[in-house]
């Protein structure tokens, strides 16, 4: 029995008559299996995609698909970044001009620098193809004479942590296969094709955690395996503590050392300047950081290297 | 929900993962990248409910894979959960709440972080909980900016349903 200060609906609400549950609300019952149902079929669709996408993410169906999608998407992109250009060269504008004074400076030191070391690489450029003459050298394919530059401009770019990855607007229909070196305007390395569509393509940046890829100290020579590091950095790993590592250094792609495991990348592939060195009493190696040449977070077109018949 | 109402919501989802695609990718404030698509997905979500939610956040991560050429259904597992969840918000407790965009922009992006995070751990693909961390507060604020305009646009295209059209799971009787 129902206190004396209750209300008559709350009355209501506390009442024992019990309605069967089929006629209690049919159409709510019917709308919440319908939403229930919706959730499930899309995520099972959803694990279905991951699925095949992951377990053939070069070739396929599936992939052919989805290269038709992005090329029909490509329109859309290319309005949207003609749209918001002028924003971006407005603020790149003006944040230029704030550092425009100190970056001018430092050009002109390192321009002097740079000057002096071109006329020593010409020099010995003209020694060395002297002697390649002399000696009959064969060599495999080098960077760039042995390459032909595909242009083509980044349609969609890294999106955050997850993402070390650019969609390109050129594929397979100008030549580009996967596994071919991409590079930025300079010439500085900056990944490789992980697929190729018709007509774009992905490319793996060397900040990609998965990246992995041997280069060279070219100042003393020594090897390593440039992986991605911390930051915006790179890390130059597996080079033996006793080795000579020094600040400063360039540090380029080493290329294919044995003719069974051929390299991605072929000789002398600008990477990045090595920032700092060091090391621990524990650590077999040096830990050698690198900062890459080229601007991997602000790319606007890259040419990919395929090589030449 | 008229076929009107489908098509807008459609053409808001499609334009919104084409502008995050190919411009808001580019802008990184402190780690952090605002997700105009995630925002408008709450949008649209609040005001259509979970069936609308949860397919408009499966098509529209399926275009941003595509776009992207990543791992096809990476996203849209994360959005239709999203969508379905903010969809279900909408209809029940957030509904007619003025901070309901707000609270559910932040929430979720939190929950997509961490999504995110977890499928690609899942797919044993690099998974860097530490920079998503310290991306997350910059990407909580700049998505927070964005809500108020991106709520608006939505709210005008798709005006809010009576209530008698939304589902609900509270029935008084009497």
């Amino acid at each position: 029995m129902a206190p004396p200060n209750r209300t008559a609906r709350v009355a209501v609400l506390a009442s024992s008559v019990q309605r069967s549950r089929s006629d209690r609300h049919p159409s709510r019952a019917r709308s919440a299996a319908v939403r229930r149902t919706v959730l499930v079929l899309l995520v099972l669709l959803a694990l279905a995609l991951l699925t095949i996408s992951f377990r053939s993410p070069t070739s396929g169906a599936l992939h052919d698909v989805q290269g038709y999608g992005a090329s029909a998407l490509r329109p859309f992109q290319v309005a949207a970044d003609r749209v918001a250009r002028p924003f971006r060269d407005a603020y790149n504008y003006v944040d230029g001009l704030t550092s425009a004074k100190a970056e001018n400076a430092k050009l002109r030191a390192e321009l002097k620098t740079w000057h002096e070391l071109a006329l020593a690489n010409l020099a010995a450029s003209k020694q060395n193809g002297t002697f390649k003459r002399m000696l009959h050298y064969e060599g495999g394919p080098t960077f760039p004479s042995g390459y032909r530059a595909v242009n083509a401009s980044v349609i969609s770019f890294p999106s955050g942590p997850f993402d070390n990855q650019l969609a390109i607007s050129a594929g397979s229909h100008s030549g580009i296969v996967a596994y071919a070196p991409v590079v930025d305007a300079y010439g500085n390395l900056i990944g490789h094709v992980a697929s190729a569509g018709p007509t774009t393509s992905r490319v793996m940046l060397i900040s990609d955690p998965e990246s992995a890829f041997a280069a060279v100290d070219l100042t003393t020579k020594v090897t390593g395996l440039v992986r991605d590091g911390q930051g915006n950095t790179l890390i130059l790993d597996r080079v033996p503590k006793e080795a000579s590592v020094r600040q400063g250094d360039v540090i380029v792609t080493e290329g294919t050392r044995n003719a069974l495991y051929p390299d991605i990348y072929p000789y002398g592939v600008p990477v990045g300047q090595v920032i700092s060195v060091g090391t621990s009493d524990i650590a077999s190696f040096l830990t050698v950081q690198v900062a890459p040449f080229a601007q991997l977070g602000s790319l606007d077109s890259v040419a990919v290297l395929v090589r030449k018949p | 929900m008229t076929i009107a109402d489908g098509l807008k919501a459609a053409a808001l989802l499609f334009v919104a993962a084409i502008v995050q695609v190919s411009i808001f990718t580019q802008v990184h404030v402190f780690g952090g990248v605002p997700d105009v698509l995630l925002v408008t997905l709450v949008a649209v979500s609040l005001l259509r409910g979970t069936i609308v939610g949860a397919s408009g956040g499966f098509f529209a991560g399926l275009l941003v894979d595509t776009a992207r050429l990543g791992e096809l259904g990476l996203t849209s597992l994360v959005l239709t959960l999203a969508g379905y969840w903010i969809g279900r918000y909408g209809e029940t407790t957030g509904r007619d709440r003025a901070h309901a965009p707000f609270l559910s922009v932040a929430v979720v992006t939190v929950l997509y972080s961490f999504g995110l995070l977890l499928v690609h751990f899942v797919l044993g693909e690099p998974a860097p909980a530490g920079a998503m961390l310290r991306g997350l507060v910059p990407s909580i604020v700049m998505n927070l900016v964005l809500a108020a305009p991106v709520y608006a646009v939505v709210r005008r295209l798709l005006r809010p349903l009576e209530r008698a059209d939304l589902a609900t799971e509270v029935q008084l009787l009497g």
